[in-house]
């Protein structure tokens, strides 16, 4: 919070004005980082801007003589020492993402554009380099060149893990399959400073088992974020049961100061989202092969009658069916319930290649103008 | 010497309804006219108060809107926002205006019903500092549960004293069939059950959102018995968050307006039989009756537990029913205000009339004291 006092006549102000209004000096900038709660009150109705509640509304008298509206995620007494928000070096840490995937990218994205220092670590070179030219353009879409060259500036690229020996906290972001995530966990673990923790963005694989190839589990756990990263507000967090509660501690916070709500659920299968998901994608592919609608229909009648923003069958072809359909198989041998099985048709689609969006056909050709190819 | 005569009022009942705001709007006009026995003709000029036109409904150059209602006539017409505080400013102007005009009509209108909850809230909000307050998520409510809590530790101010201006308010808005909460009994359970908006105000200390308006003829002279004189008119702001200003108990624009109201008018505070305040929450109420002299600061709760500012009490305050239970349609509650006064000074006041109404004030406010406009009116004599 800026605001400007005049060193003449004394007048205070709380915009960033050039001049005192009444004696035309010169006004000096003042930059009180803390004060004293006069008042709190504890906000329970939500608006544009502030939907998540409850949240406090702090009255500080700055340590500059002034006073300012803080906004809180945690009461505070009246009386009480309060620091507004954290300045930017604090709040600038360094963050390690692995793999150049749809997440890895929109990971990066994220973190460079709420200010943080990151480590972006590819299989190969050549990945890295297309992923790094994507990542330019999604960047240049919402700040100039200048600020372009200023965010990318702290961004380290490469191949080589031992550059996240100066990360505070790494992001593991590669495909959705056990053992892979475990042969890069364990390598990035080996490079990490011993105080910096581990996270996996699985979207449900067992953290106890991935857990089991690392030297200190109790400072691994799970970020789940969800597509796109840089706009979905929800981010599932997660520990193994070995877990230091520190760590948890430290992942919340951490999404909280990217801006996101996160909700801490048990590792089980599928977390909590993919849970809910998969049978309502699965019955909307019945569904369909029951004839009940066509594929636009069924999604017009869910996002009206649900109040969803997207229809199931769209979402996922956006996913990816070869995603689902691996997800439904895990949840069938991790609960051993053949009610989560993929339906046939869903099961035909990827054998015959259609895997949603990315290959222009799924439920719906993408190719063209939407309409429904099935 | 008065500043100028209210001679005729209008207002449409304060709720939420289908009606659009032009249909709103000319049913107040008509209903003024009529009430001043004058014709369309007989208007030099008019003003329109309105806050939230443009964000609500993307309805702005309101002027011209109230135009399109009087095909042909093209008068002079303006639009004034001063939050909620715009019909009281409107009056004030009105009655600046006579020097060139003799008969002004002021036109306060809002239509806030079916606007989607989060937004509406954000959309008040403007009234606060966009970077000060906005961004910090101080909204409407949270600002004066700020204020409440303030009062609260200086004074010994309690909830309890809170539920005592809603329950008194929402018994008066019973005689009032104009009121937002006409039909609603609200009783201690209700209060009881109310959630908790910005601690400490809950459900029943705020205000409805409401839909409505009302219009006044304001006039350089006289017409008859019933043109009520309006012998003082005050106005002042101030700047428009609470981390600009030292105090947070008290509103300074309120006392400034109140002492150029009263000089105005020749009298003090205590001369004052009835008053209609902005009572956009219950903790307003006790400032207002504050910063209006009514008493010393923090005193204004053993008036309000002595049954002082109820109907039959000394010093009725808001037998309308206040904005609390009356409703708050923005734009068009400073001069609901005043359509009120008038009512009583009148003696139409029906089953709310109160036994003594010689001298009766308006209290309208913008934002958290940003701004206030005072009126101070008398009986024909």
């Amino acid at each position: 919070m800026s605001r400007r006092n005049c060193p003449s006549c004394g007048a205070r102000y709380g915009y960033e004005l050039e001049r005192c209004t009444f004696c035309a000096a010169p006004l000096v900038e003042t930059e009180s980082t803390s004060g004293t709660a006069m008042a709190v009150t504890e906000v329970s109705v939500p608006s544009v801007g502030h939907e998540d509640t409850p949240y406090w509304c702090a009255l500080l008298q700055t340590d500059d003589g002034g006073s300012a509206i803080v906004k809180l995620g945690h009461p505070v007494e009246v009386g009480q020492r309060v620091t507004m928000g954290i300045t930017d070096d604090a709040e600038r840490i360094t963050v390690g993402v692995l793999g150049t995937g749809i997440m890895g990218k929109g990971l990066v994205e994220l973190l460079l554009g709420s200010g943080n220092d990151v480590v972006w670590i590819a299989r190969s070179q050549s990945s890295l380099d297309t992923a790094r030219i994507k990542l330019s353009e999604r960047l240049a879409r919402v700040m100039d060149s200048d600020e372009l060259d200023e965010r990318l500036g702290h961004l380290d690229a490469g191949t080589d893990m031992a550059a996240l020996g100066r990360c505070d906290l790494v992001i593991e972001a590669i495909v959705e399959e056990l053992e892979p995530k475990k042969e890069w966990l364990r390598a990035a673990e080996s490079s990490m400073r011993p105080d910096a923790v581990l996270a996996t963005n699985t979207s449900g694989l067992p953290l106890d088992e991935l857990a089991e190839v690392l030297e200190h589990p109790g400072r691994f756990g799970c970020l789940h974020f969800f597509n796109p990263a840089t706009r979905m507000r929800l981010v599932e967090v997660s520990v193994p049961e070995q877990t230091d509660a520190q760590t948890l501690e430290t992942l919340t916070a951490f999404s909280r100061a990217l801006g996101k709500v996160p909700v801490t659920v048990r590792s089980r299968p599928a977390f909590v989202v993919n849970r809910v998901l998969m049978p309502l994608i699965n019955e909307a592919v019945r569904s369909l092969e029951e004839e009940a609608a066509t594929a636009e229909q069924i999604d017009e009648a869910v996002r009206l009658g649900l109040n969803h923003p997207m229809g199931p069958l769209e979402l996922a072809d956006l996913i990816g069916l070869d995603v689902i359909v691996d997800i439904m198989d895990n949840l069938v041998e991790r609960t051993a319930d053949s009610t989560y099985a993929p339906r046939p048709m869903l099961r035909e689609l990827v054998a015959q290649g259609h895997l949603g969006r990315k290959t222009h056909r799924g439920f719906y050709d993408h190719s063209a103008p939407p309409g429904a190819v099935t | 010497m008065p500043q100028g005569y209210v001679v005729g009022v209008g207002k449409t009942r304060f709720g939420p309804t289908s009606k659009s705001l032009p249909m709103l709007a000319q049913e107040a006009l008509i209903a003024a006219l009529e009430d001043a026995g004058l014709t369309i003709g007989d208007i030099d000029a008019f003003i329109v108060a309105n806050y939230l036109g443009g964000p609500n409904e993307g309805r702005l150059h309101l002027n011209s809107v109230v135009a399109g209602l009087l095909p042909g006539v093209n008068l002079p017409g303006w639009r004034v926002e001063a939050a909620c505080a715009s019909g009281g400013v409107a009056v004030h102007q009105a009655l600046l205006s006579l020097s060139r005009y003799e008969n002004v009509l002021v036109l306060g209108v809002e239509r806030m019903s079916g606007i989607p909850g989060m937004l509406l809230t954000k959309n008040i909000g403007m009234a606060g500092d966009l970077d000060l307050d906005q961004g910090a998520g101080l909204n409407f409510p949270a600002s004066y549960a700020l204020v409440a809590q303030r009062h609260m530790q200086t004074y010994g101010t309690t909830t309890r004293d809170l539920e005592l201006i809603s329950l008194k308010n929402h018994e008066n808005a019973r005689r009032n069939p104009l009121a937002h909460f006409y039909h609603k009994s609200v009783v201690q359970a209700d209060i009881d059950a109310g959630v908790t908006v910005a601690s400490p105000l809950r459900l029943f200390d705020c205000c409805p959102v409401s839909d409505g308006a009302a219009a006044a003829v304001i006039s350089r002279d006289s017409r008859d018995g019933r043109s009520i004189p309006v012998l003082g008119s005050g106005l002042s702001t101030d700047a428009i968050s609470l981390t600009q200003r030292t105090v947070h108990t008290s509103f300074q624009a309120a006392r400034d307006a109140a002492a150029t109201a009263y000089a105005q008018a020749d009298i003090v505070a205590a001369d004052v039989d009835f008053a209609e305040v902005h009572d956009c929450f219950t903790i307003a109420e006790i400032v207002a009756m504050e910063d209006l002299g009514f008493c010393e600061p923090g005193a204004a709760v053993s008036l309000i537990r002595g049954g002082v500012t109820s109907r039959d009490g000394s010093l009725p305050v808001n037998a309308s029913g206040g904005l609390k239970a009356g409703g708050h349609a923005i734009g068009a509650t400073g001069v609901g205000q005043v359509y009120e006064v008038v009512r009583q000074l009148r003696g139409e006041a029906g089953d709310r009339q109160l036994a003594r109404a010689e001298i009766g004030l308006t209290h309208n406010v913008g934002g958290v004291g940003g701004t206030c406009a005072i009126h101070v009116m008398g009986s024909a004599s």
